[in-house]
């Protein structure tokens, strides 16, 4: 298999069937960074068009239905669309192969099957929410949504459902690839810990996807047929809904911020030209979250009429998953001490990351906090503290990973000066967005209210200021990336001066990968002075 | 695995499924699906350790084996633990509402 | 019964061997949350509605339920004696099993569809022709999981049913991928072998005792 120089993943064949029959999983993550792309942008309409309304304590833009109908959509395109799918599908697609050395996942043509579902459920989705919307929230809370929501309901819980299934694909992929295809000499402990952290993700989407399926499969049934399963007038338990949503949904948090943790310790070694300080324990506590994150759920049902013993033990399981996570930003933190650090724009996300996630999870203790949690259940603390964990942590881990590997990906170069601005912009934007919230909510503004007191306008409008200078660091990738990928500089195999498998890779890399299977020699993150330490060859 | 090994558990299963049956008709109270629920236990141990050859399998494709069954038992035992300790009044089932 | 060729992505065909098993039996855990989502949900209700749902559960068929039983843990033998035979180079008898483990499968599904039948005769099928002034509507609450759950399980059973019926077919024409693939299809038709064992008690032993 002599391939020439010049022949990559994005040359070496033409056409769209060329693209849309692939199995390779560089040219699927594209497809997928596609999808992803477009859904962000509806999402983000969506939050645009929330924060236009709610500058003013009336009615601005449209009736309260027609607000319900925008929060749902931004809340179920983001999350089922975006968040969770973002990471893994494509920066993970990506380079996981390419990290531990494989040419491919352990099944290409199951990988392409899950980006044809999670385009069709994307699709089948997004029609049911252009024909008319849902107004139930993304959580689908019965029995509201059987007897009583209006709508195209049914629609869209079947796409939700179908790229569910694609989740529970990409993760098995995943699971598999990394046992069965590590290249030579790549042990569990010389795996980059964005790997480890792609692991842990897919355990996640193997075991909590299933349950969402069910779980919206009885609703789908309960609303079609007008038969009892959940409606507590028909002899069920609505709250059993909620342990099973939750059962999916809060390990679905983790979902997005796992893959963004691992982005982050590849990041900062890299950019401080350091080891990854506690590499063992930062792997471990990957898993642990994993683990964990399955037990806590029911912190969001604790004023839903669950009982006081199970409450108890969930705010005491709540607060066990900060333990990790906290073990996580002392490690980031200790590996930039003395390192060589260069303030480029992957690690300024980064810097951003580590940030907004500290105040996320930090304000999570509060909430898992039995009492304060009745005080400000449904507020917009609630809103403030996972927006902080979901954009801030997972969204800028995704923005940091995009501009990290983005050389890899495309062969290109982006000028770091705009990405930098970029970066700087996001941070101030976002804090300016939800920082507001958190007062708004702890002074008792409910969430999903459309009108509001005319003295919390002060803190709203700030919010709507703030999601509009968001929306500016959000949208300049958009131009920089074009440009790149049009006149970017050509970027050599290793930019950053990394240490991982992919970087040996050329850039963009062949169909194949690498021309020769690599041998690995050293585990991940060794620098020599600041000098980066290949994991296969030479120093 | 032998064919022996094959017809031995399929009879095992079966006397297993007819002690099921015929334990139902003992009332034990809340004991007749514990017993139940055991025997099934049971069964499906022979199931996946003959029949799906666990018992000469690495330790790694049981741990697999085990990790859907144990993430299950969490969804029951953490529901479990609310349902149990449940003091609230309930609604009254009316069926006129929803039709 | 050759081996298939070598996916590019693997260096050695044992590495591939070993990616169908993982893949399979990663499948397999999603199908337990996946089925384990109603068990749950039963065992819950039953705290929720202790004599309701027993006494609901008292109007499925168990005499059919166990003959079902039966028929379905004697297919998985079939099945193992397939396994068995393929080890054994024994082509024929292979698809022989096979053949036995798919009528097996087929033989629970006809009685499966003759219990229905007879729960719709005495109107117990939710939304269709469900008597609530005779069972309730926690019986509904009951009789509507059952069909959903027995539903999906008969679903599972039928392509299983499906996929070694074209696995006796490839493997008479000998043109069978490699040996490997019988063994995964088993794994499969266990894996609803033990869904049934842990409906079958939940389902038909419930409250016989009184």
């Amino acid at each position: 298999m002599q391939a020439s120089a010049n022949e990559t993943y994005l040359n070496a064949t033409v056409g769209i069937r060329s693209w849309l029959l692939t199995t390779d999983h560089k040219r699927i993550a594209l497809m997928f960074f596609a999808g992803i792309t477009f859904f962000f942008f509806i999402g983000g309409v969506a939050a645009t068009l929330i924060r236009f309304e709610l500058i003013t304590p009336g009615p601005t833009l449209g009736s309260a239905d027609f607000y319900n109908r925008l929060f749902t959509m931004h809340g179920i395109v983001m999350v089922w669309f975006f968040l969770i799918p973002s990471i893994p599908t494509t920066l993970g697609n990506f380079m996981l192969p390419l990290m531990i050395g494989a040419r491919d996942l352990a099944f290409p043509k199951l990988n392409l099957t899950s980006w044809y579902l999670y385009m069709a459920g994307g699709l089948l989705t997004i029609a049911a929410l252009i024909l008319g919307g849902v107004d139930t929230g993304w959580t689908f809370y019965e029995p509201y949504s059987t007897f009583y929501a209006t709508g195209y309901l049914i629609l869209a819980i079947t796409g939700i459902v179908v790229s569910g299934f694609s989740s529970i694909l990409t993760g098995l992929n995943f699971i598999v690839t990394t046992h069965t295809l590590r290249a030579p000499g790549m042990t569990w402990y010389r795996l980059p810990v964005f790997v480890w952290s792609l692991y842990s993700t897919s355990v996640i989407l193997v075991l909590a996807t299933p349950v969402l399926a069910m779980t919206l499969l009885m609703l789908i049934a309960e609303r079609v047929f007008h038969v009892g399963i959940f409606s507590p007038q028909l002899g069920g338990d609505p709250l059993l809904f909620q342990h099973m949503f939750w059962f999916y949904s809060h390990p679905a948090v983790y979902i997005m911020i796992l893959p963004s943790m691992g982005v982050i310790s590849e990041i900062v070694p890299a950019f401080s030209s350091k080891p990854l300080f506690g590499y063992g324990f930062v792997v471990w506590c990957s898993i642990a979250i994993g683990g964990i994150g399955f037990l806590v759920w029911g912190h969001h049902m604790f004023v839903a009429g669950q009982s006081l013993y199970a409450s108890l033990a969930f705010s005491f399981l709540s607060y066990l998953v900060a333990v990790p996570s906290a073990i996580k930003v002392f490690n980031w933190t200790a590996t930039m001490h003395e390192g060589w650090i260069r303030f480029s724009a992957p690690m300024l996300y980064a810097f951003g990351f580590i940030g907004l996630f500290t105040i996320g999870g930090l304000t999570g203790l509060f909430l898992a906090a039995l009492p304060i949690d009745v005080h400000v259940t449904d507020t917009y603390f609630v809103v403030a503290h996972f927006h902080y964990i979901m954009v801030g942590g997972a969204v800028m881990g995704y923005f940091a990973g995009l501009h990290y590997w983005w050389p890899k990906i495309t062969g290109r170069l982006y000028p770091d000066y705009w990405a930098r601005f970029a970066a700087i912009v996001a941070f101030f934007g976002f804090n300016l967005t939800f920082f507001p919230q958190f007062i708004l909510g702890y002074l008792g503004m409910p969430r999903r209210y459309q009108v509001y007191p005319p003295e919390f306008q002060v803190w709203q409008v700030l919010s709507s200021t703030g999601a509009s200078v968001l929306a500016v660091g959000y949208a300049l990738p958009l131009f920089y990336f074009a440009w790149s990928i049009l006149k970017g500089p050509r970027a050599s195999a290793n930019p950053w001066g990394a240490t991982g498998l992919e970087w040996t890779a050329r850039s963009p890399p062949p169909p194949e990968n690498f021309t020769k299977v690599p041998t690995v020699v050293r585990p991940a993150y060794q620098y020599v002075r600041g000098k980066p330490c290949m994991q296969a060859g030479d120093v | 695995m032998s064919r022996a090994t094959i017809w031995r558990c399929w009879l095992a299963l079966v006397l297993l499924l007819t002690a099921t049956t015929a334990s139902a008709f003992v009332p034990l109270g809340a004991f007749n699906l514990v017993v139940s629920l055991v025997i099934a236990i049971t069964k499906a141990l022979i199931v996946l350790l003959f029949f799906m050859e666990l018992s000469a399998s690495r330790a790694l494709v049981r741990a697999f084996a085990a990790a859907g069954f144990f993430w299950l038992l969490i969804m029951i035992v953490l529901t479990g633990a609310d349902y149990w300790h449940r003091t609230d009044v309930r609604a009254p089932i009316d069926m006129t509402t929803s039709y | 019964m050759s081996d298939r060729t070598l996916g590019f992505q693997y260096a050695t065909p044992a590495q591939q061997r070993e990616a169908s098993t993982l893949g399979m039996w990663t499948f397999l855990a999603t199908e337990v949350l996946f089925l384990g989502t109603l068990v749950a949900a039963y065992l819950n209700y039953r705290i929720y509605h202790p004599h309701e749902i027993i006494e609901a559960a008292r109007h499925t068929k168990i005499v059919l339920g166990t003959a079902n039983t039966g028929v379905l843990l004697t297919s998985s033998a079939c099945m193992a004696m397939a396994v068995r035979s393929v080890d054994d180079q024994a082509r024929r008898s292979a698809v022989w099993w096979l053949l036995a483990t798919a009528l097996l499968g087929i033989l629970f599904v006809a009685i499966k569809g003759y219990e229905y039948f007879e729960e719709f005769q005495e109107h117990l099928v939710p939304a269709l022709n469900f008597d609530f002034t005779r069972y309730g509507p926690v019986g509904e609450l009951f009789f509507t999981w059952y069909f959903a759950v027995t539903g999906f399980h008969a679903v599972h059973l039928v392509i299983g049913i499906v996929i070694v019926l074209i696995a006796a077919g490839l493997l008479a024409a000998d043109r069978f991928p490699d040996t490997m693939s019988v063994r995964i299809i088993g794994l499969y038709w266990h894996f609803v072998d033990i869904v049934w064992i842990f409906l079958f008690p939940l389902i038909y032993l419930a409250g016989r005792a009184h």
